[in-house]
């Protein structure tokens, strides 16, 4: 079995549930911190849920909505003509589901710390809402905004339980890391398996130690203010 | 009588007090004026549509900004009126020039009246324009938080508390400066305050609020002494803030001569050159009443005045003076009584060089 196209395959994957996820990420957590919309108490709750089930949970309830008989799988079949289930776009779709609660949830932490008075001063200044949020909101909380996109990232290169049950674990086409390492373990490969958990580690590690410095230049930030 | 710049009337509850407050602002500065937790600094966020009032209307010269009843509210951006900080809130991710222009590029070419140039020049900042604004003094981020907003060339200027944080020489050095943009500048200006002092300096009009509620509006120095004041004010630190231009630095007995109204007082000392203006703060208490020069004393500072006004509140007098400027002076009845004064009549005002403080941060 080849290392490479695992990674190439998992790296895609992940990158796409990034980009899904940080729009989504971004705005909700400006309605939920900032605008306080009615039933924000909610809706944090909500898009939190995905890190509190099981995420075969959400592998299970992705391939009830997007399956052939599901209600978007039937309007993607009748639109694309093809089955979104079993492919990587629908592991892309789980990793995103599931890695979004740890995006959302630390990008919700910078926007708080970005300074109400701050925001209303721009306001006075003439600025509306959406320039205040790219002016003023998303530049002063931005590593804290990076370091969320990044836990993202890394949790959605970690996505199993969700995946497999959405996507399979199909070499060559949904197999990631983790599935090739779930795989080759129940094969008794033990030597590839390590292989595989080396690169796993590695990658995971990498990610991570970017998060961190991230987060602690965005905190040294805001204490010198 | 003018026409009100500001007419209004909100109500806004929350679970601990309610701000219901109706009231008509004329041009020039307006002082709004309590104790903290009076609801001055709320009154002030409903006027500038930060805070959505749950009752009643604001209308500014004729025009409606809010209107419960029709739901009209025009948001923050809109109504274009500058908005200082207490604690300035100067963006920290761009230099001085950066929040200077936020504003002004983003108001319509048709509706810019004063340029950053001119701005930067009336709030003396040009030395400062690439500075980061973490390493600007507290008085010199408040000038940038004034010309901020000047930049945008609001049709009204409200500053919340803007001298709060400022130790006393850059106190006086923003009152200068918001005396120049009075003088300079036609915008009306709505002042959150609450020291009686800053208000006597500043304001020609006043909003006194307790509890929410308006006690009295009207002419400064007629509110000073309305008796709704009296557990409010903090009389016993009643300074006179006034303005003088220094006559000499250090003359032959090494004090500084400073001509404050018709009078020339001694101070211990300043830093800035003759001909300069500077702000000077005499605390109301620190003044002697004597109807004749005593005939040897260490005090140097001996000067003639006409009593304007005597207001008893209670156990203190305040005595307005008129020395070309206005200074307040507070004796106790007894005194009062010793002296029987009446308006009117000239008496002198004895005054120690220790007591003339010269407010003169650097600039």
């Amino acid at each position: 079995m080849e290392i490479l196209p695992v990674i190439g395959l998992t790296l895609q994957i992940a990158l796409v549930a990034t980009i899904i996820d940080v729009p989504f990420a971004v705005g909700l957590s400006w309605l939920i911190i900032k605008k306080r919309v009615p039933g924000s108490f909610v809706l944090d709750i909500f898009m939190s849920l995905p890190l509190a089930v099981p995420p075969v949970v959400v592998g299970y309830l992705l391939l009830m909505l997007l399956g052939r008989n599901g209600p978007l799988g039937g309007i993607i079949q009748n639109v694309f003509g093809a089955d979104v289930t079993f492919t990587w776009v629908a592991a892309a779709i789980a990793a995103a589901i599931v890695s979004f609660p740890l995006m959302a949830r630390t990008i919700m932490v910078s926007m708080r710390g970005v300074d109400p008075v701050l925001e209303r001063s721009a306001r006075s200044l003439g600025a509306g809402p959406w320039r205040v949020l790219f002016t003023i909101t998303v530049p002063l909380a931005y590593r804290g905004i990076l370091a969320g996109i990044l836990l993202g990232f890394v949790r959605a290169m970690s996505e199993f339980g969700a995946t497999i049950v959405v996507a399979g674990n199909i070499p060559g086409r949904t197999q990631t890391l983790p599935l090739a390492i779930f795989s080759r373990v129940q094969l008794g490969d033990d030597d590839m398996a390590l292989r595989l958990v080396a690169v796993s580690v590695g990658l995971a590690a990498l990610t991570l130690a970017l998060h961190n410095w991230l987060l602690e230049r965005s905190q040294g930030n805001t204490e010198a203010r | 009588m003018t026409s009100p710049i500001v007419d209004f009337h909100v109500i806004k509850e929350y679970s601990n007090f309610t701000l219901d407050c109706q009231a008509s602002f004329e041009s020039g500065v307006t002082a709004i004026f309590g104790a903290s937790g009076s609801g001055k600094s709320t009154l002030l966020n409903c006027i500038a549509g930060m805070i959505h009032p749950d009752q009643g209307y604001i209308d500014f010269k004729g025009k409606r900004l809010f209107s419960s009843e029709s739901g009209e509210h025009l948001p923050p951006e809109k109504r274009r009126f500058g908005y200082v900080f207490q604690d300035s809130a100067l963006f920290p991710h761009m230099d001085v020039k950066g929040n200077l222009m936020y504003g002004f590029n983003l108001t319509p070419e048709p509706l810019r009246k004063i340029g950053p140039e001119k701005v930067a020049d009336l709030l003396q900042l040009s030395g400062l324009m690439n500075r980061r604004v973490d390493n600007l003094s507290g008085g010199e981020r408040q000038r940038v938080a004034l010309a901020r907003a000047l930049a945008t060339s609001p049709d009204l200027l409200l500053l919340d508390e803007p001298l709060a944080s400022l130790d006393g020489g850059f106190r006086g050095v923003i009152i200068e400066y918001l005396n120049r943009i009075r003088r300079e500048l036609d915008t009306p200006i709505i002042y959150v305050s609450h020291s009686v002092s800053e208000v006597m300096a500043l304001a020609d009009q006043m909003l006194v609020l307790k509890q929410g509620r308006p006690v009295t509006y009207g002419n400064v120095s007629n509110s000073l002494v309305h008796p709704g004041l009296a557990e409010i004010a903090d009389y016993a630190t009643l300074e006179n803030l006034l303005e003088a231009e220094v006559m000499v630095v250090q003359g032959s007995d090494g004090l500084a001569e400073l001509k404050i109204g018709d009078a020339t007082l001694f101070a211990p000392e300043t830093k800035r050159g003759p001909g300069e203006k500077v702000m000077v703060s005499i605390r109301a208490g620190d003044v002697i009443l004597a109807d004749e020069i005593p005939p040897r004393m260490s005090a140097r500072n001996i000067v003639k005045s006409t009593v304007r006004e005597i207001h008893v509140l209670g156990s203190r007098v305040l005595i307005y003076a008129d020395i070309g400027t206005q200074v307040i002076v507070e004796i106790t009845q007894a005194s009062l009584t010793d002296l029987g004064l009446k308006v009117g009549e000239d008496i002198y005002l004895i005054i120690k060089t220790n007591s003339v403080v010269v407010l003169d941060a650097p600039r």
